[in-house]
């Protein structure tokens, strides 16, 4: 229905999740929510269809939609969540060190702000490795990628975000999440997506540095002041991690996933063909 | 025996029939009521001929103002001594000896005739005391004006036994100091349900009072009823009331007990009565009463609160219990989340399959306007889907039954269904041009992207290393049907 369903493999994930070839996705019948966001939980590029289907992460974006004048809303959950009930981190597995997301610009976006500044803070707050991951953008940027090498990061990057069905990079999710399961911290200077992924899976989450600005950046729904204000308790150096936890199994909505033939429905999507006696029967329990 | 014409008596005239109005006050829930009486007893009013046979005493006299009816209940109990038939207007009949027992549950509005003197509720009633001795007993049905059935009800066109506009009492406050003035005062009000003559339960305060019996009240009265034309669906009013304590005051009909008689069961069904046993309340057999809300009435609740985790913990305990094809609206839910099923010994029939179970509920919720909860277009089969979906299941929207044609379900023909029905139309309408126009933009973006894209094609086939890949793709099919032809050879 959007491209931006299958931006960093989402639709990938749910198609896995639901028993369906995760390779080539089926066409998804709605708009996926595909990051976080203090609107309506769409992007404001979105062309928006009435009466097409907005999927959504959480309970508080849906109420935050309606109260917009969305209608069609429906919470899903992140696929994220999903993807972490299908890899589930044991807490045995061995964490060191922080994973450090600078807050980036999309595509044609750029950041303004002290980069050797924020080096200097994450150098003085972060006690073991830092591993810091770029945007494709910038990690393409040999400039960039080698201040934050020279600093003694290690640089890496998840893959390409993807668009207009071109450079689906349907491995994104699995390789942030191998690499925020290897981490005991996640850190950023804006509060994101990846904070609340690296939460979700076991990380202890910080938020802080100069936030810095996009070029020409418009703060809507009250931009990063509100996050600040509405979010408090997820910024700082360091932050009580019980709480942060549960902002983000709210935020990423992993108390409420859905069960895979909820999910097919409401994606449109078809039966595994393995469930070869569902068709007749009507009622299969799953 | 012959009839007594006592005056005014209406020669074409049938109210036993139920062609001039509803039919006589009967059923099952009023069967168990003559019980209690006893001693020289009047039946005023048309009653169930059922009715009449259960009154005890040994001298009965009818009161019927229709000819055809007197004459056909003077040939039912020819064979019945001490039982008098009358024929007409109650104010022509003999105030003297008075009655021991007034049976008067069909109410006062079929008791006096054109022929009679325009009278106020107030005056028949007084009417209607004079016959009756101080310290007797009357069994008194009083149709509620402003009760659930007058409220939903669509503008009646006036009909042969309007002559003249009845009124009525404004409540059951009035009445209570009413007959105790006259030396009955009332020891039992039941709150009657769902029609005022035919009654399919009498509910007692302290029934009413008990919220953990909400769920099993509203299971009884829903559904018990013929599908008029109504305002809108009266289950949802119906749970309402019962929630909000309004239960007694909106009730259809009250049924009032008076005088020197037992105060009766707490609550009267046609299940059977409601007693209290050791502080749990049972059915007259014995079987406990399951204490809770319906699974409907739980749903719609959290429907209106859009805590959907909610309703898929509801339809998941309900779809994995026994209780599967019953109902939702049939269904009670114990504070524990049991599922109990009712399953009304009036209608044995083999139970629904759950898939039947979740369309109807599908259908309640589409008529209650809750369907905008759900992706459209939720239509009954795919919101079915939906359901069993969120209950963990696996379902086709096609393999889902056709539902009842509209007006077979209580409630579907209604104003107000039918209102919800159009706007969801309208909007899907809405919301399927919006999309048809999206979808041509998209195929005519996608149309020139392919032309472009097959211009290439054509320039770059026609360049010295398309046709060389031209000619190798040429040469690999060609050696791949060779193959295949060889391959396939020794199968020949």
């Amino acid at each position: 229905m959007h491209h931006a369903n299958h931006y960093y493999g989402h639709s990938h994930v749910l198609a896995r999740y639901c028993g369906l070839d995760d390779t080539d996705p089926p066409r998804l019948h709605g708009y996926l929510q595909h990051g976080w966001n203090i609107g309506d939980g769409l992007a404001p590029d979105h062309e928006y269809v009435p009466g097409v289907p907005s999927f959504l992460w959480s309970e508080r974006t849906r109420r935050r939609a309606w109260s917009l004048g969305r209608r069609q809303l429906y919470v899903v959950g992140s696929p994220f969540a999903y993807l972490l009930t299908m890899e589930p981190i044991s807490p045995s597995e061995k964490r060191e060190g922080t994973i450090w997301y600078p807050f980036h610009g999309w595509e044609g976006q750029h950041v303004v702000g002290d980069h050797d500044g924020l080096m200097a803070e994450i150098r003085r707050t972060e006690a073991g490795p830092v591993t810091v991951c770029l945007y494709w953008q910038e990690y393409r940027d040999k400039r960039v990628r080698q201040r934050y090498e020279r600093a003694g990061f290690r640089v890496i990057c998840h893959g390409y975000r993807g668009g207009w069905w071109k450079d689906l990079d349907p491995g994104f999710l699995y390789r942030q999440l191998g690499e925020l399961r290897k981490h005991a911290r996640v850190a950023s200077n804006r509060l994101c997506s990846a904070v609340f992924y690296g939460a979700l899976a076991g990380c202890e989450p910080a938020v802080y540095g100069d936030p810095m600005h996009l070029e020409r950046e418009k703060s809507a729904f009250g931009g990063q002041e509100r996050i600040l204000r509405e979010w408090a308790g997820l910024h700082g150096p360091h932050v009580d991690p019980a709480p942060a936890r549960r902002i983000a199994v709210d935020e990423l909505g992993a108390d409420r996933l859905l069960t895979p033939p909820e999910l097919r429905r409401l994606l449109g999507w078809p039966m595994p063909r393995s469930v070869e006696d569902a068709e007749l029967t009507g009622v299969l329990t799953r | 025996m012959t009839v007594q014409l006592i005056g005014g008596e209406m020669l074409q005239w049938s109210d036993l029939s139920g062609t001039h109005g509803p039919l006589p006050a009967g059923g099952p829930a009023l069967l168990p009521l003559p019980a209690g009486t006893g001693g020289r007893t009047l039946v005023a009013g048309p009653h169930d001929p059922a009715l009449i046979d259960a009154v005890p005493a040994d001298q009965v006299t009818v009161l019927v103002r229709g000819v055809a009816d007197a004459e056909a209940l003077a040939a039912r109990y020819s064979a019945r001594p001490g039982v008098a038939v009358c024929c007409g207007s109650l104010e022509k009949l003999a105030a003297a000896p008075a009655y021991d027992t007034v049976i008067a549950l069909d109410g006062l509005g079929r008791l006096c005739t054109p022929e009679a003197p325009d009278l106020s509720w107030d005056e028949m009633l007084g009417q209607l005391l004079a016959v009756l001795r101080p310290g007797g007993r009357l069994l008194l049905g009083v149709e509620n004006p402003f009760g659930l059935h007058r409220l939903l009800a669509l503008p009646p066109a006036p009909a042969d036994t309007d002559w003249v506009a009845p009124d009525g009492p404004s409540g059951p406050a009035d009445l209570h100091s009413r007959l105790a003035a006259a030396g009955v005062p009332v020891v039992r009000e039941y709150a009657a349900y769902p029609t005022p003559g035919t009654p399919a339960a009498l509910l007692g305060a302290e029934v009413l009072a008990d919220p953990g019996l909400r769920g099993y009240l509203a299971a009884t009265l829903a559904g018990a009823r013929p599908a008029p034309q109504l305002l809108a669906d009266p289950d949802r009013l119906v749970t309402g009331a019962l929630r909000h304590g309004l239960a007694a005051s909106l009730a259809p009909a009250w049924i009032l007990l008076a005088g020197d008689i037992a105060a009766g069961p707490a609550a009267l069904t046609a299940n059977g009565e409601l007693r209290l046993d050791g502080g749990a309340w049972v059915r007259g057999d014995g079987t406990p009463i399951p204490i809770g809300r319906t699974l409907e009435d739980l749903v719609l609740d959290a429907c209106g609160r859009r805590a959907m985790p909610v309703v898929r913990e509801l339809l998941t305990a309900w779809q994995d219990g026994p209780a599967a094809g019953v109902p939702a609206g049939q269904v009670v839910v114990d504070a524990a989340g049991a599922c109990h099923g009712l399953t009304a010994p009036a209608s044995p029939a083999s139970p629904a399959p759950p898939v039947e179970a979740l369309r109807r509920l599908a259908a309640t919720l589409i008529g209650g306007g809750y369907a905008h909860l759900w992706p459209s277009p939720a239509d009954e089969a795919e919101l079915t889907a939906l359901l069993a979906g969120m209950a963990g299941r696996e379902l086709d929207p096609h393999s889902v039954p056709a539902g009842d044609p509209a007006g077979a379900r209580p409630g579907a023909g209604s104003v107000r269904e039918l209102m919800v029905a159009r706007d969801r139309l309208e909007q899907e309408l809405a919301d399927a041009r919006a999309k048809h126009e999206f979808y041509e933009r998209t195929i005519a973006s996608r149309d020139a992207e392919l032309k472009r894209v097959r211009q290439m094609n054509a320039l770059l086939s026609a360049t010295v290393p398309g046709k060389a890949a031209t000619t190798l793709v040429g040469g690999l099919k060609a050696g791949r049907r060779a193959m295949r032809s060889v391959v396939k050879r020794p199968r020949d």
